[in-house]
């Protein structure tokens, strides 16, 4: 193996290792759990409020018949959770802003996360 | 050679005509709304910051074809079949192979190639440093080992192995419309030939690309690449240096497809020993970039 080529797998390697540490340290942080519902293809409430800097354990309950899909590009996250079923999705500490969320089954189904 | 040639911009043709076709139901299902958008495919070869979401996963066949050296007829392409996945909301990974299709008739310092085969493969990691709403400029730093074992310019038998590295940055400049994206790259190379002879080269370069969402589901943006190669990894034995320029185009054809398609011209450009105004020995003629992706 060429001296290049070991240099190349090393940066590689270290590259990776570097980007999973401040991962595992934000995951360590005490979480706090928000409720949110689903109902007739809406959310209840259309709004939510949560704390800026902490993680955040969002329990998605839904209360129609058939699936949904709950997602966000800004959140980064999705899910489905099943009909007459509870979710979770655990999301990284954020920074204050608002944050769009939908229903990627019945797109428009729509709500707002604010972060304060 | 010629019919051959012929056959892939049918092909190329094809292609384009499928998209056109594919814009007007996204254009006509577009809503009125224009809710959040990923950043990362809208600025052709230039890539924005997103990561995608945790869950998701997606598949793509991601093709780049170069075409044209100082002289003769060059096609060749290396097409990523490419399985992403996002397993936290900080990192996102993609794998796959890469096919090759090398074309390449009566180009100086080339020999004739025709053939499609197995090029290689490639591993890559994303890791997002900044993020809006924390900060107004996202970046996404990626890593990407890849294995070659045909040349990407030439499509002979080799070993290649290469670390592509990028900075991929993006700016809202107007929320949910028009976007700001910039690339940094460096990508050092070890390659080991027929004679068992390793020989090292390395590109680094940078993008600005500007791209505005008409529609809800349709984006159409412009950029410029700058690139410098090198004989060395340690940027030291400069060959040549290019600048590429041109349109490109992503849609959202449904909630789960979406295709891109971007087009790069080298509008300038330097050969060390060469004279003209192009580098066409280290850099194609024009770029073309293609890619179908479905998430699931």
């Amino acid at each position: 193996m060429s001296t290049s080529l070991r240099t190349i797998l090393k940066v590689a390697a270290l590259t990776a290792a570097l980007c999973c540490f401040p991962t595992l340290a934000a995951l360590a942080q005490e979480p706090v759990t928000i409720q949110i519902s689903i109902q007739n293809h809406q959310f209840h409430p259309r709004e939510i409020r949560g704390p800026a800097n902490v993680p955040i354990i969002l329990r998605i309950k839904n209360e129609d018949g058939t699936a949904m899909e709950f997602e966000s590009v800004s959140l980064r996250v999705e899910k489905v959770v099943a009909a007459k079923s509870e979710g979770i999705v655990r999301l990284r500490a954020l920074a204050p802003g608002r944050y769009e969320f939908f229903d990627d089954f019945h797109q428009e189904t729509r709500g707002i996360f604010v972060i304060q | 050679m010629l019919r051959r040639s012929k056959i892939i911009f049918q092909l190329e043709l094809i292609c384009l005509a499928l998209l056109i076709e594919s814009i007007t139901p996204a254009i006509a299902q577009g809503q009125s709304t224009f809710y959040e958008i990923e950043t990362k495919y809208i600025f052709g070869f230039t890539e924005g910051s997103g990561i995608g979401l945790e869950g998701e996963q997606e598949f793509s066949p991601d093709s780049v074809i170069s075409v044209g050296k100082r002289n003769g007829s060059y096609i060749t392409s290396q097409t990523k079949l490419k399985y992403e996945f996002t397993p936290n909301q900080f990192i996102q990974f993609e794998l796959g192979p890469i096919v090759s299709s090398h074309h390449i008739r009566n180009v100086t310092d080339l020999d004739d190639v025709n053939r499609i085969s197995f090029g290689g493969g490639f591993i890559e990691f994303r890791y997002l440093l900044l993020d809006r709403p924390a900060s107004p400029l996202a970046v996404t730093i990626a890593i990407e080992p890849e294995w070659h074992r045909t040349d990407e310019t030439s499509g002979q038998y080799i070993q290649n192995f290469g670390l592509e590295t990028r900075i991929n940055a993006d700016l809202e400049i107007v929320p949910k419309r028009l976007f700001f994206g910039f690339n940094l790259l460096y990508e050092p190379e070890t390659s080991r030939d027929a004679t068992d002879v390793w020989t090292n080269e390395s590109t680094v370069g940078g993008s600005a690309a500007l791209s505005y969402r008409i529609f809800p589901s349709v984006v159409l943006g412009a950029e410029v690449w700058y690139l410098r190669h090198y004989e060395t990894i340690g940027l030291s034995q400069f060959t040549g240096d290019a600048v590429y320029v041109g349109p490109n185009i992503y849609v959202q054809l449904n909630n789960k497809m979406f295709v891109t398609a971007a087009w790069n011209a080298q509008i300038s450009g330097r050969e060390v020993g060469e004279p003209g105004k192009f580098d066409l020995t280290d850099f194609s003629r024009q770029r073309i970039k293609l890619k179908f992706a479905f998430e699931f």
